[in-house]
């Protein structure tokens, strides 16, 4: 019996470090990986080759309006970040564990469904001096023509950091929920009240020790969003000269090879920055942990001081920005001070185009479905180490390596196809739905394995019968997440489907060019519906499948 | 008759009877194929016309026109450009693109280009060639692109809070500083933004002459000085003190609409009677230009060397520039994009409804002025970029 326990155990369980028994799995399961990044790299030397001349830089040097863009770049992603990681920090940390915190969590999927450039223009059309808020303020000061104010596209970039920090705390609180829903860490949290420790004791002598290094990734690809975001710096961010990324954006399309080099140079800038806050925040984070609290065993059971209900301005913005798009999208005349709509019609959903969303939902649900299979075999048995180099295009800037792609597309023929388009959509969905499942993926307790295996399962079957099915509600999730990336993706889109695809989210962008509010404000909720149905589609499925099984839900 | 007359005739004949087969081969080598029509997007009545010539071309010539709608066409150049330097010469993305100007000259120069087609088109007959349809900007066509519409630079202000307009470049600074916050321009390389400000330059430059010529640097410096020097007068009473403009004109009837600009600019001098029938102007709102005149220009379709679909675009361009095409471009209640054929050779009915005007479009008559050639367009934007464009 016990040799035969053993010999199974000896079968089934991982092989040590150096045994070349694992390998073919290995490259089994790194082989979608390969055909998402591998063409890129060619591609990305094409893309950069023109950036290794002197004279580029000099030009760049001279051109004046890189400093400026680089300022309000950094000010909007800078600000943005570090509000956002507040934002989200401080709610967890007066709400987890508490009905408030579960009531927020379930609020969070309907937020997180409105896409970047919607939220973008939702909040432009709630703070732009002709917009709801001066509205309702002219409604009392009797004014007749909008304000003076430079509420919106300021030089700094100030309000596409408000936008950003909104928006992304959102993101990290959805992150955080789905840290925090794991059973060892709430554990910890009633392990930690129950020897008397107040709630917010717990979080800094226990909890974020241990939650910040894996939210490490996550505010990573935040940052680097920020730093290269388009869309809703066109809509929000200033104008003259715009950020950094805009302005690349701007070269990198221009048909001057002299131009497109200069947008290959700056983005090696944006590179650059990228790794040296990088580096500083490891540096931070080296200083933290030689500063680790050390629970000195006094308990301060006192009630958590009253905080203002930070939550609520938060979820009430979001809501007003969906309240503000749906009142355009069925406005009549609306000018300037009227609070509402003289008149209201569906004239302009009934004039929709549809076709953008069709386009957007197949095209999504194949890069979401496609790289799910490809996400789990890769976090089940591929290598660990090379992780880092699935979150590239999360920190690279968006821009060079759509280029790449474009140019690798170019050489096989390959580009305005649907293949082209779902492959180059896949380099953004697989690193975020690898972002969002490899924190519930490794806390998964490894003794569910281990005994699956004992009792006689393949490390394939085990997998199927037990750790995917137990995983069940992160892993929806994460296709639910998978599918809202690529719905938001913009310059993808464009340069490799040949510009003959066009989804809600470049119809948003090129309806932007024209001034129609309610087209646009049309576009966006077409835009918000889908990730939306696709959160709550998760949910639901979620709560269905697990509704005999208090731990899965 | 002499045998040189008959010889003449003959070829005459022959040639008229080789062009019909030759265009006939050319309708039958369209039939089924995918047309990708690159265009501007950014308007509902553009958007909508394109769909209907679209329609219109499926059912007559069976041709499946699909419009690809861009932001800027300088994008289509550059992947024109891009596919051609990558090796793909017959199997491009792009197979007709709406053009002009500094776009059209970058093409061009760059044998990226197909042509002499344009003027073998049936429909050329048509073309009223009194109109600047065989120049744009200053750079001869030769065939590489077939006119579709006209465009002339048109202002648009509110009649209930400006009642009288400025009237020239002068006029329009002393406004602006009785008004101080409330005039701007799209900011440059925005078409707009440079169209507002070669507006400028024509009115300051003091040779004009200068201005038709291919731009060199002494000539751009003694032409633009006076212009830089309005310019440095005009800015700090614009909008937020001309630190930042405006994206485009769309923004700008926005901002226009809610009374945060009192003047907007348009290129289509019918655009904002379509503005106040969408209802993002209100009913109040009028067009005018300078006294002087303003930029008017000729836009046209091309089609790139290594389109995929040549005899498709050849067809779908001609089809563009029939009587009925152009007349529902031109009607106010389509679009109201200004005809390039000769109005005495279409039907009454059609003139009737090309001269249809309606509530808020020009109805003034104001002369136009040709564009300056397209190399000073690159040197003005690039000027203007270095002084005003980091503030």
């Amino acid at each position: 019996m016990a040799q035969a326990l053993r010999l199974a155990l000896e079968r089934n369980l991982p092989k040590p470090p150096g045994s070349r028994a694992g390998l073919p799995w290995r490259w089994l399961s790194a082989l979608p990986v390969l055909l998402i990044f591998g063409p890129v790299l060619p591609g990305l030397y094409w893309a950069v080759n023109p950036a290794l001349d002197p004279a580029v830089w000099q030009s760049l040097w001279f051109d004046g309006q890189w400093v400026q863009a680089l300022r309000s770049t950094l000010v909007s992603s800078v600000i943005g970040t570090v509000l956002a990681c507040g934002i989200a920090g401080l709610l967890a940390t007066l709400h987890y564990p508490s009905q408030l915190w579960m009531s927020l969590q379930r609020r969070l999927p309907l937020l997180l469904s409105v896409p970047h450039a919607a939220f973008a223009l939702g909040l432009f059309f709630l703070i732009a001096p002709s917009g709801w808020l001066a509205r309702a303020v002219a409604h009392f000061a009797q004014w007749t023509s909008p304000p003076d104010w430079v509420t919106v596209q300021d030089p700094y970039g100030l309000s596409l950091a408000l936008a950003l920090a909104i928006k992304e705390s959102w993101f990290l609180l959805w992150v955080l929920a789905a840290v925090l829903g794991e059973q060892a860490v709430s554990r910890q949290m009633v392990m930690g009240r129950s020897l008397g420790y107040s709630r917010t004791q717990t979080w800094r002598l226990v909890l974020w020790p241990q939650l910040l290094p894996r939210l490490k990734w996550p505010v990573m690809a935040v940052f680097a969003y920020g730093l290269s975001v388009v869309d809703m710096a066109i809509i929000l961010g200033p104008g003259t000269p715009p950020t950094l990324a805009v302005l690349i954006w701007r070269w990198l399309t221009d048909p001057d090879p002299g131009l497109q080099a200069r947008g290959s140079a700056a983005s090696l800038i944006l590179l650059t920055v990228m790794l040296a806050c990088a580096l500083a925040v490891r540096g931070l984070a080296w200083l933290m942990k030689l500063h680790r609290p050390y629970p000195t065993g006094q308990r301060k059971p006192a009630a958590s001081p009253r905080w203002p209900r930070v939550h609520t301005p938060l979820f009430l913005l979001g809501y007003a920005v969906m309240a503000v798009l749906l009142l355009w999208s069925v406005a009549q005349e609306w000018f300037f001070p009227a609070l509402l709509p003289a008149a209201v019609s569906l004239e302009t959903w009934q004039q929709a185009d549809g076709a953008p969303f069709w386009t957007t939902l197949w095209l999504a649900l194949a890069a979401s479905l496609l790289c799910l299979p490809a996400v789990l075999v890769w976090l089940e048995w591929g290598p660990k180490r090379l992780n880092a180099l699935l979150y590239l295009p999360l920190i690279v800037p968006a821009l060079p390596l759509v280029a790449g792609q474009y140019a690798a597309l170019l050489h096989v023929q390959w580009d305005g196809t649907a293949v082209a388009l779902v492959w180059s959509h896949l380099l953004w969905v697989l690193p975020y739905m690898v972002l969002t499942l490899i924190g519930p993926y490794r806390a998964f307790d490894p003794r569910l394995m281990t005994s699956a295996r004992t009792l006689g399962y393949s490390p394939w079957k085990a997998c199927l019968a037990v750790k995917w099915p137990v995983l069940l509600r992160p892993i929806l999730a994460t296709l639910a997440l998978g599918f809202a990336v690529s719905v938001a993706q913009y310059l993808p889109t464009l340069f490799a489907g040949g510009g003959r695809f066009t989804t809600v989210t470049t119809e948003a962008v090129a309806l932007s060019a024209g001034g129609n509010r309610r087209v646009l404000a049309v576009q966006a909720l077409l835009q918000i519906a889908l990730p939306m149905a696709a959160f709550g589609l998760a949910a639901v499925a979620t709560h269905w499948l697990g509704r005999h099984r208090k731990g899965l839900r | 008759m002499k045998l040189s007359t008959l010889a003449a005739i003959a070829i005459t004949l022959g040639v008229s009877t080789w062009a019909q087969a030759d265009w006939s081969q050319t309708q039958n080598e369209a039939k089924g194929q995918t047309v990708y029509f690159n265009a501007w997007g950014g308007s509902e009545a553009t958007n909508a016309y394109i769909a209907w010539a679209a329609k219109e071309a499926k059912t007559r010539y069976g041709i499946d026109v699909r419009h690809v709608k861009i932001t800027d066409a300088a994008e289509v150049v550059k992947r024109v450009q891009t596919e051609v330097g990558a090796g793909r010469t017959g199997d491009g993305s792009v197979d007709l693109m709406w053009v002009n100007g500094e776009n059209f000259r970058k093409l061009k120069n760059g044998g990226l280009l197909l042509g002499p087609w344009a003027q073998n088109l049936p429909n050329w007959d048509l073309v009223d060639l009194n109109k600047p349809v065989r120049t744009d900007f200053s750079v001869p066509t030769e065939g590489y692109e077939s006119p579709w519409g006209t465009a002339q630079l048109t202002f648009i202000a509110d009649r209930a809070k400006t009642p009288t307009p400025p009237r020239s470049a002068a006029d329009l600074l002393a406004f602006a500083k009785a008004h101080p916050g409330r005039v701007s321009y799209p900011k440059p390389p925005d078409f707009h933004g440079t169209t507002f400000v070669k507006q400028m330059l024509l009115e300051m430059a003091p040779n004009k002459a200068a201005l038709q010529q291919a731009v060199t640097p002494a000539a751009f410096v003694t032409a633009t000085q006076p212009l830089w020097a309005y310019l440095d007068q005009l800015h700090p009473s614009l909008w937020r003190n001309g630190t930042t403009f405006p994206a485009s004109a769309a923004e700008m009837h926005r901002m226009l609409g809610d009374g945060e600009l009192k003047m907007s600019i348009t290129f289509n001098p019918n655009e904002a009677a379509n503005l106040i029938a969408s209802k993002q102007l209100p009913a109040t709102a009028y067009s005018f230009g300078f006294t002087g005149g303003t930029i008017g220009n000729v836009h046209f379709v091309a089609i790139p060397v290594n389109a995929r679909a040549k005899a498709g675009a050849e067809v779908f361009a001609n089809f563009l520039l029939s009587a009925e095409a152009q007349t529902r471009k031109a009607d106010i209640s389509v679009w109201g994009d200004g005809t390039v054929l000769d109005i005495n050779k279409l039907p009454a009915a059609s003139q009737a409804l090309i001269r249809k005007t309606a509530p808020g479009a020009l109805n003034e008559a104001v002369p136009t002025l040709p564009e300056p050639h397209a190399s000073w367009v690159e040197a003005l934007e690039a000027e203007w970029l270095k002084r005003y464009g980091s503030r």
